[in-house]
């Protein structure tokens, strides 16, 4: 691409040199403790946790920073199987056997255990929920229990109870969908959502999955069914190892719908949602492939490549990305550092797009490369669509819009094309000022770094947290929609293109709201989904990532595309003025209002070839819309062509810019018809000085005399003034030389 | 005045074309002569048309040298001139009948000498040209006499609602542009009128033309129905292809030639154009300079003669387009290329850039799509054409589909510019642009009206005239009212350049009323471009 993209441009090169659509950056997130004795990641609260015998150890990973500060709590000593944070985090529950839950209060230290009634039950597994009915959901394989917790009491309270048989589950905080899988092969699923607006029970549906021989009965696991989150749409994505596919499900309110199946390369795999583009990793064949689910469309959006890690400090010393005052830290970490080996077997993938190496202790965030994608395809048009979805680099994807749009017209590629891309760019406009994130986009993000900052209790980091440590369910409603305006528009933006989502747009829905088309996507709008989304997790770019949104608006087109190409464009006047024509007919057809400067542009262009008679035509048909700019370019290229003078003129006159009018008459000596004008529309203010002097210039008595009366009826007090005095004695000398 | 010399004929109508700078000497005036119509007309009476208005012209140059005479008006005939090419004149004479039918305006008949000539142009070059090419005149006679005998055949209304084909020989009266037709203006084209989105349609549809034919620089011209909608040639190429394509190309004139393609079929058709008695005449004239040229004008016409001396296309000849297979409209006109069953392309000469183009006709229910393609960017001839109307289709065949839809939906249908009320004719003469009542209505005016505007019209020319002469860059406005004897009134106001013509019957008897309804009616339809005072 264009090498006025962006400033990252010269980061492409880095790393191990290879190419690759995906990149973890260096440096990752050390997390390694003497005495560790387990490492999980809690996707309700984002927090990266490690065990010792006694403690737990918590690192925020949102926004990921490779330098976060840990916190430590103390508990009692205990086998540990599981950890998670309550989403207020002030409790730490764990879980210490099949039957058996501990609970700490963070600030007291209390603790108070949950046990299982009966023997036969056993816990499978347990989250906490934003639901308003329940704050923990405990998956035991006879069913679900759902406990509120009493803080006075400090007991939890069971709320409601389903009774179901359980094999495994599989949970997103995310999704906030839950899904129980039972059966002899484990393909048949329950699934609850358990959202803020309430829980939904979806359908009971079955997977399909492929025989290999006739009596053979495949068993499903859990690590072969993930919950993705696309576009604010929940899907649920299965392996199938016996015919090498991945089934996707889409899940609707009342619905699972299959929506076909993506190929797979390699028995393990992993899946990774960045900036809402699905990656699944082919593990063993150490290659990532990406998707695009936004349409129906199941192409890659790329051939598979590798992850590369980008930026470890000994090939780049100089080229270090803009941490500069860090570069010391690094280095001295670097020491530390084991051999990264990608898609090792000590990768684990975590929801949505982290990485954690667990034999070394580190957590990688994934990074997608818009750059090496949009350069990867020749498909421009799918390409800018592509970027105009991204919004997790905004900047970057606009910039990179931008540079292409620039480069296909300066190539001269096919007009069609070029008219596709048109519509790519301009339809993401119309849709992001229909949805407002065109305009939010930079008050969103400000009050999303700036507000926590002041809501985090000190935890000891610098980082900005975009956590909220809210108190109670109210006062994390209100966050909740502070973060929505933001989500919601997000997934919202999409829903005009996706009819089955347009439920989405309404925030905040309650649970009696059961209109037919909502479905848990549209409820995923509403829980405080994983705030990152919006602020750019790589703290080194955050400042330059102001936009919420890569759209393009008419204005950017011309200052950065149009006016920008123009120049170099001389060659092929014609060409630009058929891609400013389909630029203007995706904009009719958008109703996206244009700026003048593009019509001014347009009849330039048509000018300097010639082609007055197609500008005419341009003008009559109000392809350029009238305006006093575009009147004013017609009046200077009147000088060329008097055609044209007369489109400017009558232009203005339409647009009833009298006083112009009126001059530009008197100009042309139609100082007469400019008074008849003057007369009929009461233009008020006109210089009588003007029109008699081109009545004395046409040295016509007759007409000076009419030009001096006019104004003795015309302005009041005109007979007083110099002019009429001078110019009255003017004419008396012009008669008596007639006179005499 | 000895006009009485002329023995005017039966028809009324001499029309002759020739050239000064021939026939010089004494004995060879008739060398003079490059076209006279009737051709049955003796040798004398021809020369004497000719000598006499010869003589006028010498005669006016010594007062005018830039302009020489324009018409002399006799008590029963007008002489009507026009020079075409310098030296080259056409003059028209037509007799003043006491029927009132014959009552003419010398500048629409002054029209219809340029239209002749435009259009020759387009398909032959300049007449000066042919004679330069061969001196002798044959080649110039030859090719100019069946093209305006085929014009004259060819002469139907121009205004595009008008059912009636206007055929010049209507019995045996030449129909010419009479008082009639005074809310007509030839030489002008006719406009759809498009929405935004429509228009920027059209316009993508016309870059997409233009861009796929890569570097060489190509024309082309849309026409909805019989009005255009869009055209980067210019002006004067514009009016020249658009009047072809209403002739011609047009759905509407396709199917009237469908209708009597039947009877050509039955054989009067072609026999009566190449062997019909005034011809066969002409030729007999034309054989004293240069051989049988009635022998090779049939011979033309009948593609299978094959020792042409002259090799003469007559593209004006009725019944000889069709729609192809392919959408594309198919002639024989041009005959074939040699050795091949493809029908040639026609090709036609632009006056602007002056280069010969190959034309391109294609047509998907009502829209007509024309696009020119320079001879010369073609290296392999029929072969390479085929390949551009490949690519024509490739590219544009589904952005034709839209915008054909487009305009459809938008079309008002025939009586779409009527304006309830009023019988105008609005011009735009900066823009060569027309747009008048619908033919329909327009003969629903009584006779006294049209002979009311017929008159006006007149004094507008002569006042156009004037100007003309006296400031030429500076516009005058002009205001005329009249009150006919039906109490109908007859406005002309001219104003930067547009002149906008109407009719008011059964109207009040205020002449307030009159400029009132000019006022709504330039407010509403002309975006106030009449209504300065």
């Amino acid at each position: 691409m264009s090498g006025k993209a962006s400033s990252s441009q010269s980061t492409t090169g880095f790393g191990s040199g290879g190419l690759s659509h995906v990149y973890i950056q260096h440096q990752p997130l050390h997390c390694s403790i003497r005495g560790s004795r387990g490492l999980f990641y809690d996707d309700g609260t984002k927090l990266l946790i490690s065990t010792t015998s006694n403690q737990v150890i918590s690192w925020k990973t949102v926004p990921f920073s490779p330098f976060a500060n840990p916190t430590t709590d103390s508990i009692s000593e205990g086998p540990i199987l599981a950890v998670r944070f309550s989403l207020d985090e002030k409790l730490i529950a764990v879980q210490r056997s099949n039957s058996e839950i501990q609970f700490w209060l963070r600030e007291t230290g209390e603790a108070f255990n949950q046990k299982c009634k009966s023997e036969s039950e056993s816990i499978l597994g347990f989250f906490w929920t934003d639901c308003p009915l329940c704050d923990i959901v405990v998956i035991k394989n006879s069913g679900l229990d759902l406990y509120a917790f009493d803080l006075v009491s400090k007991t939890l309270i069971l709320v409601e109870t389903r009774k179901l048989n359980v094999s495994w589950y599989v949970y997103t905080h995310e999704s906030r969908l839950v899904l129980l899988a039972s059966g002899m092969q484990c393909k048949t699923f329950n699934g609850f959502q358990l959202s803020s607006a309430g829980i939904i029970r979806l359908p009971k549906f079955e997977m399909v999955i492929a025989k290999s021989e006739a009596n053979s009965k495949p068993v499903l696991a859990d690590e072969d069914v993930f919950i993705v989150t696309i576009y604010g749409r929940i899907y649920c994505l299965q392996i199938d190892r016996i015919s090498m596919l991945l089934h996707c499900y889409r899940f609707y309110r009342d619905a699972v719908v299959q929506q076909g199946s993506l190929p797979i390369y390699s028995s393990k795999v992993a899946i990774s949602v960045v900036d809402n583009v699905l990656l699944v990793h082919q593990v063993d064949a150490k290659v990532v492939i990406l998707y695009d689910i936004f349409s129906d469309s199941q192409t890659p959006i790329s051939a598979p490549l590798p992850v590369l890690l980008r930026g470890l400090p000994r090939s780049n010393s100089l080229t270090s990305q803009s941490n500069g005052g860090e570069s010391e830290s690094s280095e001295t970490s670097n020491t530390n550092d084991h051999e990264t080996i990608i898609y090792g077997d000590d990768w684990k993938f975590l929801v949505p797009d982290l990485i954690c190496d667990v034999a070394n202790k580190l957590l990688w965030k994934i990074h997608i490369d818009l750059e090496a994608i949009a350069a990867s395809s020749s498909e421009v048009p799918s390409v800018l669509e592509f970027l105009q979805r991204r919004k997790l680099e905004a900047n970057k994807a606009k910039q990179l819009c931008l540079a292409i749009t620039r480069t296909v017209i300066l190539e001269c590629r096919p007009v069609p094309m070029v008219a596709k891309a048109m519509d790519a760019i301009v339809s993401s406009y119309s849709l992001s000022i229909k949805t407002g994130s065109f305009f939010k986009g930079i008050k969103v993000e400000r009050s999303l770094t700036g507000v926590p900052n002041v809501n985090s209790t000190g935890s000891g980091t610098d980082v900005p947290t975009s956590r909220t440590d809210g108190l109670g369910k109210s006062i994390k409603y209100e966050s909740n929609s502070r973060y929505n305006s933001g989500l919601v528009n997000r997934s919202s933006s999409y829903s005009a293109s996706d009819s089955e989502d347009n439920g989405s747009s309404e925030p905040l829905k309650t649970i009696s709201d059961n209109t037919p088309e909502a479905q848990p996507s549209s409820l995923q709008s509403q829980p405080p989904g994983p705030i990152n989304n919006l602020v750019n997790p790589n703290v080194s770019e955050q400042q330059e990532t102001q936009l919420a949104t890569p759209a393009i608006s008419p204005d950017e087109m011309y200052k950065f595309v149009f006016a920008a190409v123009e120049e170099e464009m001389v060659e092929e006047p014609s060409y630009l003025v058929a891609i400013l024509l389909e630029f203007l007919r995706s904009a009719n057809v958008e109703k996206v209002k244009v700026h003048p400067n593009i019509y001014v542009l347009t009849i330039q262009l048509l000018a300097c070839s010639d082609r007055y008679a197609e500008l005419g035509l341009f003008i009559i048909n109000k392809i350029l819309e009238p305006s006093k700019e575009v009147a004013f370019q017609l009046l200077e290229l009147g000088r060329e062509n008097l055609q044209t003078r007369k489109l400017g003129l009558d232009m203005l006159r339409q647009l009833s810019l009298h006083h112009d009018y009126v001059l530009l008459l008197v100009q042309d000596g139609y100082y007469l018809e400019a008074l008849r004008y003057v007369r009929k529309h009461k233009v008020t203010g006109v210089r009588p000085l003007l029109f008699l002097e081109a009545a004395f210039a046409s040295n016509d008595s007759q007409h000076l005399a009419a030009v001096l009366r006019f104004f003795s009826d015309f302005i009041p007090g005109f007979q007083s003034t110099t002019d009429f005095c001078a110019y009255h004695r003017v004419l008396g000398e012009m008669n008596g030389t007639i006179t005499v | 005045m000895g006009l009485a010399s002329v023995n005017p004929s039966s028809e009324g109508l001499q029309l002759c074309i020739f050239d000064l700078r021939r026939g010089q000497h004494e004995g060879q005036e008739l060398d003079k002569i490059l076209f006279f119509y009737p051709a049955d007309l003796p040798f004398s009476t021809q020369l004497s048309v000719t000598g006499l208005s010869e003589g006028l012209i010498t005669f006016t140059r010594i007062f005018s040298p830039e302009a020489a005479c324009e018409v002399i008006e006799a008590e029963r005939h007008s002489h009507v001139f026009y020079e075409p090419e310098p030296d080259i004149w056409m003059v028209m004479v037509v007799e003043k009948s006491k029927e009132a039918e014959a009552i003419w305006r010398t500048d629409a008949l002054r029209e219809v000498l340029k239209e002749v000539h435009s259009l020759f142009m387009m398909f032959h070059g300049s007449i000066r040209a042919l004679l330069d090419k061969e001196p002798g005149g044959g080649l110039t006679r030859s090719h100019l006499y069946p093209f305006v005998m085929d014009y004259l055949r060819a002469f139907r209304k121009r205004s595009p609602w008008d059912k009636c084909c206007w055929d010049i020989f209507s019995g045996k009266k030449l129909q010419l542009p009479s008082f009639h037709d005074c809310l007509n203006e030839r030489r002008t084209v006719q406009m759809l009128t498009v929405g935004r989105e429509a228009a920027i349609e059209v316009q993508t549809l016309v870059r997409t033309l233009e861009s796929s034919a890569g570097n060489t620089h190509c024309f082309s011209l849309i026409l909805f129905q019989d009005l255009l909608v869009s055209s980067t040639l210019p002006p004067e190429d514009t009016i020249n292809l658009f009047t072809y394509a209403v002739l011609r190309l047009t759905p509407r004139a396709l199917s009237s030639g469908v209708s009597s393609w039947s009877y050509l079929r039955k054989g009067y058709s072609s026999s009566q154009v190449a062997g019909g008695s005034t011809f066969a005449h002409s030729g007999s004239v034309a054989e004293q300079f240069s051989g049988s040229v009635a022998e090779q004008f049939s011979g033309s016409c009948d593609t299978s003669s094959g020792d042409d001396r002259y090799r003469v296309v007559r593209p004006l000849q009725n019944d000889r387009w069709s729609k192809g297979k392919d959408g594309f409209l198919i002639t024989d006109i041009w005959g074939t290329e040699v050795g091949d069953l493809d029908l040639a392309t026609p090709t036609v000469w632009l006056k602007h850039t002056e280069a010969r183009m190959y034309l391109c006709a294609y047509q998907y229910k009502s829209l007509t799509v024309i696009f020119l393609i320079p001879v010369n960017s073609i290296l392999n001839g029929e072969q390479g054409v085929s390949m551009e109307k490949q690519k024509f289709l490739e590219n544009a065949s589904l952005k034709i589909l839209k915008v054909e839809e487009k305009l459809s939906k938008g079309w008002g249908g025939e009586n779409a510019y009527h304006v309830s009320g009023y019988r105008y004719l609005l011009v735009d003469s900066n823009r060569a642009i027309s747009r008048a009542s619908p033919a329909g209505k327009v003969t629903t005016l009584t006779k006294e009206s049209l002979l009311a505007l017929h008159m006006l019209r007149d004094e507008v020319d002569l006042e156009k005239g004037k100007n003309k002469w006296d400031h030429k860059a500076h516009d005058k406005d002009l205001e005329m009212c009249i009150r006919a004897k039906n109490n109908a009134w007859v406005i002309a106001r001219i104003t930067g350049g547009k002149e906008l013509y109407m009719v008011l019957e059964k109207a009040n008897e205020k002449l307030l009323y009159a400029s009132d309804a000019v006022e709504k009616f330039s407010d509403r339809y002309c975006n106030g471009a009449f209504s300065l005072d």
